[in-house]
């Protein structure tokens, strides 16, 4: 391959005024000795802490929690996308001995509970801006935990059954009758915003509750009027869900001598649980605690409050026992909050030698039938023009209602769309422009010397060297020996294929975190912090953070998570943001911590603090030493306990980035696809531990893949109804169906953030969809197929290679 | 109700259900054992793989009236006292779990395939046999790794028991 085809275009140098917060002034002493001294345990793939329990059966899931007295509730769901609730007739549900209340919307309203405040519109300084199409703040459809008047989506709770065991409250909830005034509803995001489709929300007719434009119109059109090409498509990236193998499950409590609410809920994050549940039930944050231990698997969908939550502590108050809830896996395929689902239709105007001008997107995301939170699009808003360069673009993003589950953040939250977006543009490209993909792609990648660069629309992408990232991906695939595979695969009856994609994409996340950090007097360091993992290790990597940062060994570091009545404050985990705001605010609490061990010991001994050298954990000066345990207790007594907290707040966001390469047997004779080849090099930043990051990326991949190849979230347009409510229906990836990965970790170190992390995982993800597609279209190149839509199941690839070879036979016949 | 008489990890235990309690509910409620997990109700997760006289089973979809006088294995009692068994320390040291909701089943299933299949495994068997298994954290790269490596360990302790004979 001709790296040096043609000389590189000139990319506009780096924004000299981009604000990058952690350059601000010069780092503390403490703070510049802790950076100076990592990293011994940091960069070790160092086992984790949390496996022991896990691997023995001792894990704390929700659903392994049991109070004395408790009582179950099951739900009643409406079976209708869209109607008005009628009369409620609980009378034979509560007929029943053994159940103990039906609780209605009506009771609800005369208990005065409130909406869940979901605030699903990002608003720090770097997201972008999502309005009403009139520039107001969008409607978003108030989400009480039991609907005033209508229902909106198959699924949605319309009452609740408390009773003396489960299957009792199972049996009532069928008793349970409700009438229902049946409404017109639309699912399709392709439906809802035409004209005359029917409305989700009086108060929003046409149903589009966000219209924003961006980007430089004036200078798009120009370019697109100088342009040698134009290539346009719409792709749609459809639904699918999250899959936490644990169905979200929760134990309520309400201590009526107390007036407190106790919560045994796993989620996302207790703290943000706790401050959206208590203003549900309308009580003082502090009359809430939330509890949330192991969590069996998050990917986003665990990050906003399920009304089921508010709903049971409800429930407890009103029957005097604590009550448990806990969802079938029909409940969770139903309403488990879902991911995905956008339109994009993207133009990009090409130069005579393939350079890109510019771009035009119009990204429509379909939020369901409340919007929770319109992260997806405004994340994927960001990135639309990719790892390349395009001087300018122009964007309409637009938020739609239909009769169908809510919409969140899921595993990497609006990237893999227009990721999928932009890499196929560059095949498609490719092909259109008669050019080499991989060539079409190096012509156009932000080169390292642009950075930090700022996108058409506004992102500034942080560091990152694309093209490395490419040349590594392309070596570890073993590029050069695809013809030989590819031919030996033909002669066994399979199309081999060869897939490409770069990304990149944003970490970004609730800005503020806080670290309690304690040297206890019997040799521990108690850290107490509020990000909330669900299988990303953080007692492992955080406790190798705080161990490089004193000196001392992992094995004395706990991370203390997931109790409220504990930790106060915190943003839990998402968007990537955990080891780097959980980095930094522990790397600034352990030197101020370490400026106060210092000062004591200054003090112990009456010795000048300026002279005193720290080392693996001792201070010594003038022949004396003490280590940082023995100093916490010989100072305890006058000094108190050897402690720092600190609370930080860090807006800037990063950019993980890298390349994937797949290959792929496709069965000439039944279109079953073999994935045979996977490779992956991710700039992660700074990694903490490899073991890690890399299970993180593995396991992200696998999400890519299953919606490239089997998952999807079917509805049937015509009732409304979703098809696919159980593993039976829903395709996932398997340890059959799935390959073992080469990936490799590329460390450019942020230069926004002390420890310079960026994130890892879900860079698995963000390529996935489109290399998988691309790999398959190669395959099926020599039937003329030029693209696929997703999932590309065995029957589609079928379909599409049959169709292109009619086409090709009626073509020949009548060239004939 | 129904008096179920089973042998779980060794211990007989003696448990007074109702008569359509499943074999993971008779653990979890009635036993406290909670190291088995329910992910679904149509046998197709696997978070519940027990090994019941031998067999890897799914023990969501068992009566537990039907298994009486049975010799039941959980994954609580695999380790013996804190000498892990050599799946679990392979699960730790490859990296084999992530949230551990799955890992239980994984583990016992894992436990039994390579007893059934003498540790004579190869990637593509342990890929098929872990079919009926789902995590959705690790795409399974790693527990692949972890029963390849545990097998391993299990023909060298053969051997070892062979050469000693």
């Amino acid at each position: 391959m001709n790296k040096n085809a043609l000389p590189r275009r000139a990319v506009p140098a780096p924004t000299a005024s981009r604000e990058v917060s952690y350059r601000h002034g010069e780092p503390s002493p403490e703070l510049k000795l802790v950076t100076d001294a990592l990293f011994r345990h940091i960069g070790k793939p160092v086992p984790r802490k949390e496996d022991e329990r896990l691997i023995t059966g001792k894990g704390r899931f929700t659903d392994d929690f049991n109070l004395p007295g408790q009582v179950y509730a099951a739900m009643v769901r409406s079976p209708h996308p869209h109607a008005v609730i009628g009369r409620t007739d609980a009378s034979a549900a509560l007929a029943l001995p053994g159940v103990l209340a039906v609780l209605t919307p009506e009771d609800m309203l005369a208990d005065d509970l409130q909406p869940i405040p979901h605030n699903p519109v990002p608003s720090t300084n770097y997201d972008v801006k999502l309005r009403a199409s009139d520039g107001s703040f969008p409607f978003v459809g108030p989400h009480y935990p039991l609907p005033l008047k209508k229902v909106r989506h198959v699924g949605e709770v319309v009452a609740l059954v408390v009773a003396e065991t489960p299957a009792l409250a199972e049996e009532a909830s069928e008793l349970v009758d409700v009438e229902y005034d049946v409404l017109p509803h639309v699912t399709a995001t392709a439906e809802a915003f035409q004209e005359g489709a029917p409305a989700v929300w009086d108060e929003v007719p046409d149903n589009v509750l966000v219209d924003s434009r961006f980007g430089d119109e004036e200078g798009t059109d120009a370019a697109f009027r100088r342009a040698a090409h134009v290539v346009k498509r719409r792709f749609h990236i459809d639904r699918v869900t999250a899959v936490t193998i644990e169905p979200r499950a929760a134990l309520g409590h309400f201590d009526a001598e107390t007036g407190r609410y106790t919560l045994y809920a796993g989620s996302g994050g207790a703290v943000r649980q706790k401050g959206e549940i208590s203003k549900v039930l309308g009580v003082d944050r502090e009359r809430l605690r939330v509890l949330s231990f192991d969590v069996g698997g998050n990917f986003g969908a665990r990050n906003r409050v399920y009304v089921e939550f508010p709903l049971i502590l409800w429930a407890s108050r009103r029957v005097g026992r604590p009550v448990k809830f806990t969802a079938t896996r029909s409940e969770s395929f139903l309403t488990e909050y879902q991911g995905r689902d956008l339109i994009t239709t993207v133009e990009l105007a090409f130069d005579e030698a393939g350079y890109i001008l510019a771009m035009r997107a119009d990204n429509i995301s379909n939020v369901g039938a409340r919007c929770v939170s319109l992260s997806p699009l405004s994340k994927g808003s960001g990135l639309i023009s990719g790892s390349y360069h395009i001087p300018c673009a122009t964007l309409r993003a637009r938020a739609i209602f239909t009769n169908t589950m809510c919409t969140q953040a899921y595993r990497s939250s609006g990237r893999p769309e227009v990721t999928f977006a932009i890499e196929r543009m560059m095949d498609l490209a490719a092909e259109e422009l008669g050019m080499d993909r991989v060539e079409l792609r190096r012509r156009n990648l932000v080169p390292p010397d642009a950075m930090p660069y700022t996108n058409p629309v506004g992102q500034h992408y942080d560091s990152g060297e694309y093209e490395k990232n490419m040349d590594r991906a392309i070596e570890l695939s073993d590029w050069d020996g695809f013809e030989a595979r590819k031919a030996e695969a033909r002669a066994r009856g399979k199309l081999l294929g060869r897939g490409f994609a770069n990304y990149v994409e944003s970490s970004i996340g609730t800005p503020r975190e806080r670290a309690e950090i304690t040297v206890t007097e019997d040799g521990r360091v108690e850290v107490i912090i509020g990000t909330q993992p669900s299988g990303q290790g953080h007692e492992t990597s955080f406790a190798q953070v705080v161990a490089d940062m004193l000196g001392v060994p992992v094995e004395r570091v706990q991370i203390i998570l997931g109790d409220t009545d504990i930790v106060k404050e915190g943003g839990g985990s998402h968007s990537g943001r955990s080891m780097r705001h959980a980095g930094t605010v522990m790397a600034i609490a352990s030197a101020e911590l370490l400026a106060d061990a210092k000062s004591r010991f200054a003090d112990l001994h009456g010795i000048n603090s300026s002279d005193i050298d720290f080392h693996d954990g001792v201070f010594s000066a003038a022949g004396v030493s003490t280590d940082i345990f023995a100093l916490a207790q010989a100072t305890a007594a006058d000094k108190g306990a050897l402690h720092a907290a600190h609370t930080n707040e860090m807006h800037t966001p990063v950019f993980p980035n890298g390349t994937a390469i797949c290959e792929i047997e496709v069965c000439m004779h039944t279109g079953a696809p073999v994935i045979t080849r996977y490779v992956t090099v991710d700039d992660v930043g700074r990694c903490i531990n490899p073991l890690i990051v890399h299970g993180q990326t593995h396991g992200g991949i696998a999400q890519g893949v299953g919606q490239a190849m089997w998952e999807l979230c079917a509805i049937d347009e015509e009732t409304g109804q979703p098809s696919a409510g159980s593993f039976m229906d829903y395709g996932m990836p398997r340890s059959d169906n799935m390959p073992s990965f080469t990936c490799e970790i590329a460390e450019v170190h942020s230069p926004t953030n002390p420890l310079g992390i960026k994130a890892g995982g879900e860079g698995g993800t963000t390529p996935a969809l489109a290399v998988i597609v691309s790999a398959i279209v190669d395959a099926l190149s020599e039937f003329g197929v030029r693209d696929i839509s997703m999932p590309v199941t065995p029957q589609r690839i079928w379909q599409a290679m049959r169709s292109a070879q009619r086409n090709q036979d009626n073509l020949d016949r009548s060239n004939r | 109700m129904t008096l179920v008489n089973l042998t779980v990890n060794g211990q007989e235990r003696e448990c007074d259900v109702p008569d359509g309690t499943l074999l993971v509910h008779l653990l979890r409620d009635h036993l406290g054992m909670t190291g088995t997990h329910v992910g679904c109700d149509t046998s197709q997760c696997g978070a519940c793989t027990v090994i019941l006289n031998g067999e890897a089973v799914k023990s969501c979809t068992i009566l537990a009236a039907s298994v009486g006088n049975a010799e039941l294995q959980t994954v609580e009692g695999l380790a013996e006292g804190d000498s892990l068994h050599d799946v679990q320390t392979a699960f730790r040291t490859h990296h084999g779990l992530q949230c551990g909701f799955c890992t239980p089943g994984m583990i016992m299933a894992a436990v039994n395939m390579i007893d059934r299949h003498k540790g004579q495994l190869d990637e593509t068997l342990v890929r098929h046999d872990l079919e009926g298994n789902l995590c959705r954290c690790t795409g399974y790269h790693n527990i692949v790794k972890a029963i390849l490596s545990a097998a391993e360990t299990y023909r060298a302790r053969h051997q070892a028991a062979m050469a000693q004979g």
